[in-house]
C-alpha cells in the first residue's frame, strides 16, 4: 500500500517537475541558452491560475483579484502568464551569453518571488492563496491522487511529444547549429536572434500549465512554494539525466523525484526525526549533483554503449 | 565594367587606434557581376578583415560596402547572408553534433525552421529535395561518400570542402572564401579548382583569398593585392605577376627587377 502510495506520488510529482526539465532541455542543452530562473515562469502559471480561478476578495483577504472562473480558463490563463512572462523577460536578455544570461534570469525569478512576497494584493503576499480551486474529479470514481497523477502524466508526456517534433526538424538542427556556433549559423542566413527568442516562448508556456496543475494538486499558491530550490531541483534532474535526450530529462526528474519522496514516506515517530530527514534530503539531493558532475556516470555508460 | 555587383567603397577600419584596413583614405575596389576577384597580400594585409567587413562580422568605421545596389554596412550578418553572399572562413567553421550531411543542410532555408511548420511536419517534402540537393553539392567538393560521418572524422582539409558545401547549397550569388587550398591536399586542391572554375562558368561572383598563387593566378581574372591594409596593386594576373612592388612584397626587396 505504502509502495502504491509512492508511485503514485513519484509520477505526480515527476510528471510535473519533467515538464519544467523538458523545458530547460530545450532551452538549454539544445538551445545553449542557460536559465537558472526556471521558477519565476512555474510560479506565473500557478499564480495566474489561482488568481483567475478564485473567488473574489472578502474579509481578510488581501489580494485585490479573483474571478471565480472555471478551472479551464485558470489553466489557459496559467500558459499565458508564462508566455508573458517569458516575452518580458526574454526580450531584454537573450543578446546576452552564457553566464550572463544565467545571472540575468536568476535575478529576474529573485526579484518575481519578492514581488509575490511583498505585494500582497496579488497573492496575500507571504499567506499566498489556500483553497485553490481543482477540477471536480469524483465522477471518474477513482482517487483524486490517481487522477492528478494521470494528467499530470499526460501533460509530460504531450510536452514531450511535442518537444520531440520540433527538435527533430530542421528546426532542431538549426538549434544545434546555432549553439555550437553562433557566426557559421549567421554567414548561412539563420536569424538567431529570432530563433533563440522563439525556443524561450515555447518552453515556457508548458512550464505555465505545469504550475497550474501543480497549484491544483497543492491547493496553496505561496512564495515559499516557489524559490530557487525548485530551479535547481530541474537543474539537477536534467544532469541526472544526461543531457540532450528528452527520455534522459524525463527519467532523471523521476528518479530524483523517487528519492526525494522516498525519504518522506518513512513514517516518523517524531517531529525531530522528520526535520533530520529533511534536512538529509537537501544534502543527498547536493551530493547527487556533485557526483554526477564530478564522474559522469551515466554519460560515460551512454557512450560505451555506442560503437564510436 | 557595366556596374559593379560588389562595391567596397573607401572603407577604413582601424583596432585599437591602430588602422588596420583603409589607411587614411580608405580602401575601394569592385567587383563585376560573374567576375572571379583574387585578393592576395602578406600575412597581416587585412586579406581577412576584408571579408569580415564585407559580410557584416566587423563594421567599417567609414565608407561603405554596395552589394548590388543595397548599402551591406546597415544589415546584420545573416541579413547580407540572406542576400546571397556566401562565405568561407580562414579556420573552417564546423557543426560537431551535426553530421556531413546535416553540416550542409543547415546552410539551405527550410520552411522547417519555422516552429509551427517544424510541427506541421509540412517541411518533410522539401527536406527530402533539398537532401538530394545536399549529396549533389557534397559530390561536387568530393565528400559523398562521407555524408554519414562524423564532422570530427574529417581532415582540416575536408572541413574547407564541407564549409564550401554548405555555402554552395544555398546557391550564393557572390561566394567569398577565405584560403581554400590552405591544408588541402594536391589531389583535392584539383578538384577544388575544377569546382571553382566551374562556378565561375555558372556566373557566380567571387573573390578568393589565398597564399597559392599558382593556384590562384590560373583561375582569377582579376587581383587585388593588399599591403598593410592598403590597395597596393590591381590587375589581371598577368600584370600582377610582373609588378614589381608585389614580387618585392612578398619576396622581399631583394627578388625585386
Amino acid at each position: 500500500m505504502i509502495w502504491a502510495q509512492l508511485l503514485t506520488t513519484v509520477v505526480m510529482f515527476g510528471s510535473v517537475y519533467a515538464v519544467l526539465t523538458l523545458a530547460l532541455n530545450l532551452q538549454y542543452a539544445r538551445g545553449g541558452m542557460i536559465n537558472f530562473g526556471m521558477v519565476a515562469y512555474f510560479a506565473a502559471g500557478a499564480y495566474a491560475y489561482a488568481i483567475v480561478t478564485q473567488a473574489p476578495p472578502e474579509g481578510l483577504d488581501q489580494y485585490l483579484f479573483g474571478f471565480a472562473a472555471p478551472w479551464w480558463a485558470g489553466f489557459l490563463a496559467a500558459g499565458l502568464a508564462s508566455l508573458a512572462f517569458a516575452v518580458l523577460t526574454g526580450w531584454p536578455t537573450l543578446r546576452l551569453r552564457g553566464e550572463y544570461l544565467a545571472l540575468t534570469t536568476f535575478a529576474f525569478a529573485e526579484v518575481f518571488h519578492s514581488v509575490l512576497l511583498n505585494e500582497r494584493r496579488i497573492g496575500n503576499g507571504s499567506v499566498g492563496l489556500s483553497n485553490v480551486e481543482r477540477p471536480d474529479v469524483a465522477w471518474t470514481g477513482l482517487d483524486d491522487t490517481i487522477v492528478y497523477a494521470v494528467a499530470a502524466l499526460t501533460m509530460m508526456l504531450a510536452t514531450a511529444y511535442v518537444f520531440n517534433r520540433i527538435l527533430a526538424s530542421p528546426y532542431g538542427r538549426v538549434l544545434d547549429a546555432i549553439r555550437e556556433d553562433e557566426l557559421a549559423a549567421q554567414t548561412v542566413g539563420k536569424k538567431i536572434t529570432r530563433i533563440r527568442f522563439e525556443v524561450f516562448l515555447i518552453s515556457a508556456i508548458p512550464v505555465g500549465f505545469a504550475g497550474a496543475l501543480y497549484a491544483m494538486i497543492t491547493t496553496l499558491v505561496s512564495p515559499t512554494l516557489y524559490t530557487a530550490e525548485v530551479t535547481f531541483t530541474v537543474w539537477i534532474a536534467l544532469v541526472l539525466g544526461g543531457e540532450r535526450t528528452i527520455v534522459g530529462a524525463v527519467l532523471g526528474t523521476m528518479a530524483l523525484i523517487f528519492i526525494q519522496e522516498s525519504l518522506r514516506v518513512y513514517p516518523f515517530e517524531t517531529v525531530r526525526a522528520a526535520q533530520i530527514a529533511a534536512s538529509a534530503e537537501e544534502i543527498l539531493t547536493g551530493a547527487i549533483f556533485i557526483v554526477m558532475l564530478r564522474w559522469q556516470p551515466f554519460e560515460k555508460l551512454m557512450k560505451k554503449g555506442r560503437p564510436s | 565594367m557595366t556596374g559593379d555587383f560588389l562595391a567596397v567603397d573607401r572603407i577604413t577600419r582601424s583596432f585599437g587606434g591602430l588602422k588596420a584596413v583603409g589607411g587614411d583614405a580608405g580602401l575601394s575596389f569592385s567587383i563585376g557581376k560573374g567576375a572571379f576577384l583574387g585578393l592576395i597580400g602578406p600575412n597581416g594585409a587585412g586579406k581577412s578583415t576584408v571579408f569580415n567587413l564585407i559580410c557584416g562580422v566587423l563594421k567599417p568605421n567609414s565608407g561603405q560596402v554596395i552589394l548590388d545596389g543595397t548599402v551591406l554596412s546597415d544589415l546584420t550578418v545573416s541579413e547580407i547572408a540572406a542576400r546571397g553572399l556566401g562565405r568561407t572562413f580562414q579556420t573552417p567553421r564546423a557543426f560537431p553534433s551535426l553530421s556531413v550531411l546535416e553540416n550542409v543542410l543547415v546552410g539551405a532555408d527550410n520552411e522547417g525552421e519555422h516552429v509551427l511548420a517544424a510541427l506541421s511536419r509540412r517541411w518533410r517534402a522539401r527536406d527530402a529535395e533539398l537532401t538530394e540537393k545536399a549529396f549533389d553539392v557534397l559530390a561536387r567538393v568530393g565528400l559523398a561518400d562521407r555524408a554519414a560521418d562524423s564532422v570530427s572524422n574529417l581532415s582540416g582539409g575536408e572541413l574547407r570542402m564541407l564549409e564550401v558545401a554548405r555555402q554552395l547549397i544555398r546557391d550564393p550569388r557572390i561566394l567569398l572564401l577565405d584560403e581554400p587550398t590552405a591544408g588541402v591536399d594536391p589531389n583535392l586542391q584539383r578538384k577544388l579548382s575544377a569546382l571553382l572554375a566551374g562556378l565561375h562558368r555558372d556566373g557566380t561572383t567571387m573573390i578568393v583569398v589565398e597564399h597559392n598563387l599558382h593556384f590562384l593566378l590560373e583561375i582569377a581574372d582579376r587581383v587585388v593585392v593588399l599591403q598593410s591594409g592598403e590597395l597596393l596593386a590591381e590587375g589581371s594576373p598577368g600584370e600582377i605577376k610582373s609588378d614589381a612592388r608585389v614580387i618585392s612584397a612578398y619576396l622581399g626587396a631583394n627578388h625585386a627587377a
